[in-house]
């Protein structure tokens, strides 16, 4: 109770949206237009994508607001995407705002007593134990066949429908990932702007917090059911994208890619969630052409801009308006200075 | 009854294995707060470097071992100067780091010796065996190396300068070079201390399993296994659950089976973790 | 703020335009979405040093003429990851290209994950997968390219019988679906022929086979299938078995790589008595093939044997293009391939199967060989006849 007034006391010290949210959401928005300008199923095939990687890496974003470096994603983009599958091959539900609604809650509820037997670890313990549960995951994935089709996964997923209309072709797909990126990002600015001052707080010194009387667990607890939530639409996505619920769709090493594309695009921005998966799934994309080396091109990439681009892609753009606008940084710069050079 | 010592002994060279690996993994996260991605990277190099000089340059095994604890002992200094110090003080951006070069490691390998297997056997490959219960030669000597190896870990930590300069590092790396200790040379030292012993595990082990460019995959998932339930940064921990980790995995694979093996297995160290957050010897690490 | 996402597309736009540009000469492009990193890079290696064997083979000796002119094949591999989304997305990259004629992939996840992509694309695919729904009557136009074990585990099992006594088999095999589906159809037949079948399945990663060599052991079989183990997988598996003390007749029952199975474990003495399917029964004429690879590419072949089947599949479909008179219509060349007879210059002659298995009739099937090695010696293959659905 007591602390929803922070927020409320400093509501008015800064717009309830940045500038990044902002351009962000547009962006994502400006997707739905993709299948009316071309019909070139490459372009398609990345948008969607990135689309999807970007959402799963919300699942990322949302952790590190409170400095919680999670591997959890691919697990519960699992349990979204299983959970779909589940309803539409079993149970014949293909209203894609009902498996939307499943996507997202049944992963979120599952996080909470997940999350409060883990969320007690810190630093890098939560690091590790999110990837042991990522494997986890994995194995149970094909131990219990009977529900998740084991080692085969769930094939023949029928096409999901919106007010009875079938989605089934390439834009019909990319709609459909349009339409869950939209509302996993849409939920993760609202979520991570409503409590940003109490994330704020748990990420510099989340003792600290505690003992003015901040109730850490609660908002980790919280921030921890919405990222898997936001995980599950991307699985959502995956899923649907295949026609087909498997076990390599969701393989624990995946997540390192998740925390790849938050980190390198910038972790201090919702912007840069987007921006890293746009760079690096095209580049991953572009890499493939050659053939074995595509890892180690890879690789390179992420080296080189960790070290060139500090604070992520969206870091350096930052730093480099702000110095030459001087102070006074205006239009998209001037919000979230303080968390873009917090880590400096 | 003799299955059930057998597979005792299996656990037990299992947990030698592990040990070589988490020692190294604690030690760089113990001393540079590091977790180093690239761990698995140093043990598939040292596994082709020993083979290349031993079975192409026909050196003994021996020579060859010690080649390719040096080439990963250059390496890791290497990569520690010239990439990791840059970005040091950022725990991401050092996985980022980590992580990269690992897949740039590996790339390397698999374009330089090819995606298949070659053939790099141990030089002792007799088997001790009494009744139902065996132990191959060469299990036995990767044991004796993993002893030597604990040996002079804890000696260097515990019992020399340059330890206790580390310890100090480990605790406040400004502090302790306002102190005037040579932190541009230890680090490095440290982080290609461990690479070296990853390299050594390499070129130990992979002539006992199978030498191919994506084997240090699993070695990661299993120091991170073994370094968890240990307690970050603490070598005695990570002894101990290496051992731990080798003896349930032989007991739950031989009694419940493969995969069910692995799934006990995580879930037995998350359970443990949820008893213990800081790991079975967490306390002592931020203290030593 | 759609040109500036354009903008970020720019680089792939070019890439296909430029591609694009060269389309107006008689080109048939084959695309392959091929596995090129981690694990099981080696066999997408020979998936793609196949089709580019082909490929000159076809260009130097003019034997795709399409309305008088002579055409030439192009090849693109795209890595795709062993995974179904890297197989998807490769598949729509070789899409956008305007490819319609594909060749691989290598595995079961890559090939769920390509299939609805080749259907919406309308492409034309010739696959490997072990699957029991590898194809299927809902992808018209996607053919296999040779029998899974339910095609020649029965014989390899016979001959098995013939040369050793044993009557319970212990089948082991990664816990994924390039593993279970195999392992699942060997003991049916292990089964059929009278030999009481065990299966144990290991977690892919796992590095130490030791406590699952233990765990086969203690129900004492008389003889151990590796199935479709990977080779690394499989070599220390048959190395930890005779440590631990195992004698008995194993058997691999789940594709090539003996020789990699060889030099992990220590040598065909570790190997012992060992009976594996070899996809093609070497002869003179696929030694031929092999010479004609080092004189044609100026390096020998890909290790990896399934070398040779895509040879064989990719010579198939420039065959159908031939007959179909058409290097971009995959539904007739589609149609050409279902009346094409199944054969090989260098590899032999089959005839088409899979009704009765998959509910469609376009798996290859051609002859095979069993490879035998007894008390360490190398035997000479035994050659077995195509299987037949009869």
């Amino acid at each position: 109770m007591s602390n929803a007034t922070v927020s409320r006391l400093l509501e008015r010290r800064s717009p309830f949206f940045s500038g990044y949210e902002w351009v962000t959401l547009a962006l994502v928005l400006a997707t739905f237009a993709v299948p009316f300008l071309t019909v070139n199923p490459q372009i398609m095939s990345q948008t969607n994508l990135i689309l999807i990687a970007a959402t799963a890496a919300l699942g990322v974003y949302i952790m590190l607001r409170m400095d919680l470096m999670s591997f959890a994603v691919p697990s519960f983009m699992a349990i979204g995407g299983y959970t779909v599958a589940i309803l539409s091959i079993r149970l014949g539900i293909t209203d894609v705002f009902v498996l939307a609604a499943a996507a997202f809650i049944v992963p979120a509820l599952l996080a909470i007593p997940l999350g409060w037997l883990i969320l007690r670890l810190k630093g890098v313990y939560f690091v590790l134990v999110t990837f042991v549960l990522t494997e986890i995951v994995q194995l149970l994935l094909f131990e219990a066949a009977p529900l998740t089709g084991g080692a085969n996964g769930l094939v023949g997923m029928p096409a999901v429908k919106i007010f009875g209309f079938e989605l089934w072709d390439n834009s019909h797909v990319l709609l459909t990932t349009a339409g869950l990126a939209f509302t996993g990002f849409l939920i993760t600015a609202i979520f991570t702007r409503r409590y940003r001052y109490e994330f704020a707080a748990i990420e510099k010194n989340d003792v600290l917090a505690e003992s003015l009387g901040l109730a850490c667990w609660k908002y980790k607890a919280l921030a921890f059911a919405v990222a898997a939530g936001v995980s599950g639409l991307a699985g959502f996505a995956l899923v649907n994208m295949l026609m087909t619920a498997h076990p390599t769709s969701f393989a624990p090493m995946s997540s390192v890619n998740y925390i790849t594309y938050t980190i390198v695009g910038g972790k201090a921005s919702i912007l840069g969630t987007l921006v890293g998966a746009i760079l690096l799934v095209s580049a991953t994309d572009y890499f493939a052409l050659s053939g074995e080396l595509s890892p180690g091109l890879y690789g390179l990439l992420i080296i080189v801009v960790t070290l060139v681009a500090k604070g992520g892609v969206i870091g350096m753009l930052t730093k480099t308006v702000q110095r030459l606008r001087g102070r006074n940084g205006g239009g998209l710069t001037n919000p979230k200075p303080a968390l873009a050079e917090g880590k400096s | 009854m003799e299955g059930f010592i057998a597979t005792g002994l299996i656990g037990i060279s299992l947990g030698s294995q592990y040990t070589l690996l988490a020692l190294g993994f604690t030690l760089i996260f113990g001393i540079l707060g590091v977790v180093n991605f690239a761990h698995g990277g140093f043990y598939v190099m040292g596994g082709y470097v020993a083979y290349y000089c031993s079975a192409v340059l026909g050196l003994p095994y021996v020579v060859a071992l010690l080649i390719a604890l040096a080439a990963t002992f250059v390496l890791g200094w290497l990569f520690e100067v010239l990439i990791l110090e840059r970005v040091i003080d950022d725990h991401q951006a050092t996985l980022m780091v980590t992580m990269g070069f690992y897949l740039v490691l590996a790339t390397g390998i698999l374009v330089i010796f090819g995606a298949e297997s070659p053939e790099f056997s141990f030089p002792i490959s007799g088997v001790w065996r009494v009744g139902d219960v065996y132990f191959p030669y060469a299990n036995m000597v990767v044991l004796g190396a993993c002893l030597a190896a604990i040996v002079f870990v804890f000696w260097l930590v515990y019992r020399t300068n340059v330890g206790r300069s580390l310890r100090a590092m480990a605790e406040d790396r400004t502090v302790a070079s306002a102190l005037g200790m040579p932190t541009k040379i230890l680090f490095p030292f440290a982080f290609a201390l461990a690479t070296g012993l990853a390299g050594l595990t390499g070129a130990l082990v992979t002539p006992i399993l199978a030498l191919a460019p994506h084997v240090g995959d699993p070695v990661l998932a299993f120091s991170f296994l073994t370094v968890i339930l240990g307690g970050l940064g603490s070598v005695t921990g990570a002894t101990i659950a290496a051992f731990i980790v080798g003896l349930i995995e032989a007991y739950a694979a031989v009694y419940l089976g493969g995969s069910k093996g692995a799934l006990t297995l995580f879930v037995l160290v998350l359970v443990i973790l949820v008893i213990r957050p800081q790991g079975l010897m967490g306390k002592e690490v931020r203290r030593a | 703020m759609i040109s500036g996402l354009g903008r970020l597309f720019c680089g792939t736009l070019l890439a296909s335009a430029a591609l694009s540009a060269s389309a107006f000469a008689c080109e048939l492009k084959i695309g392959s979405p091929a596995v090129l990193s981690g694990p099981a890079a080696q066999w997408g290696m020979a998936l793609r040093g196949a089709l580019e064997f082909v490929a000159k083979e076809t260009v130097e000796e003019k034997r795709l003429v399409v309305n008088g002119e002579t055409c030439t094949v192009s090849v693109v591999a795209i890595d795709s990851k062993y995974t179904a989304e890297g197989a998807a997305s490769a598949m729509n990259s070789l899409a956008a290209e305007g490819i319609k004629v594909i060749v691989g992939a290598v595995g079961s996840p890559e090939v769920t994950g390509m299939k609805p992509i080749a259907t919406r694309n309308r492409m034309v695919a010739m696959v490997n997968s072990f699957a029991k729904d590898a194809i299927g009557p809902q992808w018209p136009n996607v053919f296999h390219i040779g029998p899974g074990p339910s095609g020649w585990a029965g014989p390899i099992i016979d001959k098995g019988l013939e040369l050793y006594k044993f009557d319970t088999v212990s089948i082991v095999a990664p816990n994924d679906q390039g593993g279970t589906d195999i392992a699942g159809v060997n003991a049916e037949i292990f089964k059929q022929k009278g030999v009481t079948p065990t299966e144990e399945y290991y977690q892919r990663g796992t590095t130490n086979f030791a406590p699952i060599v233990t765990r086969m052991l203690a129900a004492k079989p008389g003889a151990v299938d590796l199935a479709s183990s990977p080779a690394g997988d499989a070599g220390i598996i048959v190395k930890q078995l005779r440590q631990a003390g195992f004698t008995g007749p194993i058997f691999r029952l789940g594709g090539p790589g003996t020789e990699e199975i060889g030099r992990v474990a220590g040598g065909y003495n570790v190997l012992q008595d060992f009976l594996w399917f070899e996809p093609i029964a070497m002869d003179d004429n696929t030694k031929a093939l092999e010479e004609k690879h080092i004189a044609l590419m100026g390096k020998p072949r890909p290790e990896n044997a399934d070398f040779f089947r895509w040879v064989y599949a990719a010579r198939m479909m420039v065959k159908a293009a031939q007959a179909a008179q058409s290097v971009d219509d995959a539904q007739k060349i589609a149609d050409a391939m279902r009346t094409l007879p199944v054969d090989d210059e260098n590899i032999g002659a089959g005839h088409w199967i899979g009704q009765k298995f998959f509910g469609i009739n376009q798996e290859m099937s051609y002859p095979f060989a069993i490879g035998v090695i007894q008390a360490g010696e190398q035997q000479p293959y035994v050659r077995a006849e195509a299987a037949n659905e009869g």
